[in-house]
């Protein structure tokens, strides 16, 4: 089955998720808690980032949509950032490079 | 072309205005002035959960998510057990957002649109994040201020010169003249200035202050990490259409703020933004809803 990375806040994980990034929990700026990626949560490992007041973790969620969807989506997505871009100087190679990462981030 | 009066508005104005405002909530400048001291910050802190009911909900609301309640057999119901769960930081969070939220509310009575105040969250989050992320020589709490603060001039504009205010803000979204020259134009200062009167007026640290006058042209405070912050964080925000006023626009980017925030704009951003992404979401709806 597809699946599709998001982020999500720690009220939201549900035992057996796959976590797509490892979880670093810094609390008083010393690590707390590890936990790898590919780690598929489990109801103790959630309480564990609970317990060290863990706010967002990276997971796989399913992706049901079909491929054509998928690219219908995208250029959606890719036309609202050229409209929200549409006054930028693209031509500065900041903005230029701040442009593609998004343009990037939004048709995945 | 629709012409409007011009108003001239200057710092006593403004000032003499803010005194029909609501009051600035107290508990803002506590928490910064208490944050080298941990026993006084989350004293401070339980305070202000304790004297505000809204505070308290949300702090029990947010403790008796479906997650959080795992750990547990029974439902929270006491404040010191819901603190012990969510933890300070998101405490902090939470006080912080939930009194300026209450303020912005007493503001607007007029009914400004709801994405003012969903921008100034999104703002403010994606300072947070930034901040982490950059790792800014400037405070969670500073960052996460100057962020909901940034555009108060604005809100103070709306309250006092509605149409004209309107009148910036259609033409700032048809043209290419950025809203800090329209307001310039027609208020003599842009609502960056303005905002800056009240932060100072509300007694703000010095850097939140400059972070919000400077946030449109942070290439005149590069001294100031937190203006950069505030000035990324902005355009991220309009970037990543974190409100979906469907008015949101790109036009500037300051190299000389990404360069003090040590920003390149390669595929390691994406976490950023996708974290950026997902608190902001979770955000506007654990504050829009009642509790």
């Amino acid at each position: 089955m597809k699946t599709r990375q998001q982020y999500l806040p720690i009220e939201l994980a549900r035992a057996g998720m796959l976590l797509c990034e490892p979880v670093q929990v810094v609390e008083h700026g010393l690590v707390s808690m590890t936990l790898p990626a590919s780690h598929v949560l489990t109801q103790e490992s959630l309480n564990q980032l609970v317990a060290h007041h863990a706010e967002f973790i990276e997971v796989a969620v399913p992706d049901e949509r079909s491929d054509e969807q998928i690219a219908v989506d995208a250029a959606l997505s890719a036309r609202r950032v050229m409209e929200i871009f549409s006054a930028a100087d693209l031509t500065d190679p900041n903005m230029a490079a701040f442009f593609d990462l998004v343009l990037c981030y939004r048709s995945k | 072309m629709l012409t409007l009066p011009k108003a001239m508005v200057s710092r006593d104005i403004v000032i003499a205005s803010s005194r029909t405002l609501p009051s600035f909530p107290s508990v803002v400048n506590r928490i910064l002035s208490t944050l080298d001291d941990v026993d006084a910050h989350f004293d401070v802190l339980v305070q202000a959960v304790n004297r505000d009911p809204v505070i308290s909900a949300r702090v029990v609301s947010l403790a008796n998510t479906a997650a959080l309640r795992g750990m547990r057999a029974a439902a929270v119901v006491d404040i010191a057990s819901a603190i012990s769960l969510i933890g300070i930081t998101r405490l902090r969070h939470i006080t912080l957002i939930s009194s300026l939220n209450t303020f912005f509310n007493g503001v607007a009575r007029q009914g400004l649109p709801s994405f003012y105040w969903q921008h100034s969250m999104a703002a403010g989050i994606c300072c947070e994040e930034l901040e982490l992320y950059a790792d800014a020589p400037a405070s969670l709490s500073e960052a996460l201020l100057a962020g909901l603060l940034h555009d108060i001039g604005q809100l103070w504009l709306h309250c006092v010169y509605p149409d004209q205010t309107q009148h910036c803000q259609i033409q700032a979204r048809q043209g290419a003249v950025d809203i800090e020259q329209l307001e310039q134009e027609s208020f003599g200062v842009h609502h960056g200035t303005i905002g800056a009167w009240l932060a100072e007026h509300w007694s703000l640290p010095a850097a939140v202050v400059a972070a919000i006058e400077g946030h449109h042209n942070p290439e005149k405070q590069v001294n100031n990490p937190l203006t950069a912050l505030v000035h990324v964080a902005e355009v991220i925000s309009n970037a990543l259409d974190l409100v979906g006023s469907g008015g949101n626009k790109v036009t500037f980017l300051s190299s000389a703020a990404c360069q003090l925030l040590g920003l390149t704009w390669t595929d390691d951003v994406r976490a950023l933004f996708g974290r950026i992404e997902a608190r902001a979401s979770h955000a506007n709806a654990f504050f829009a809803d009642a509790p």
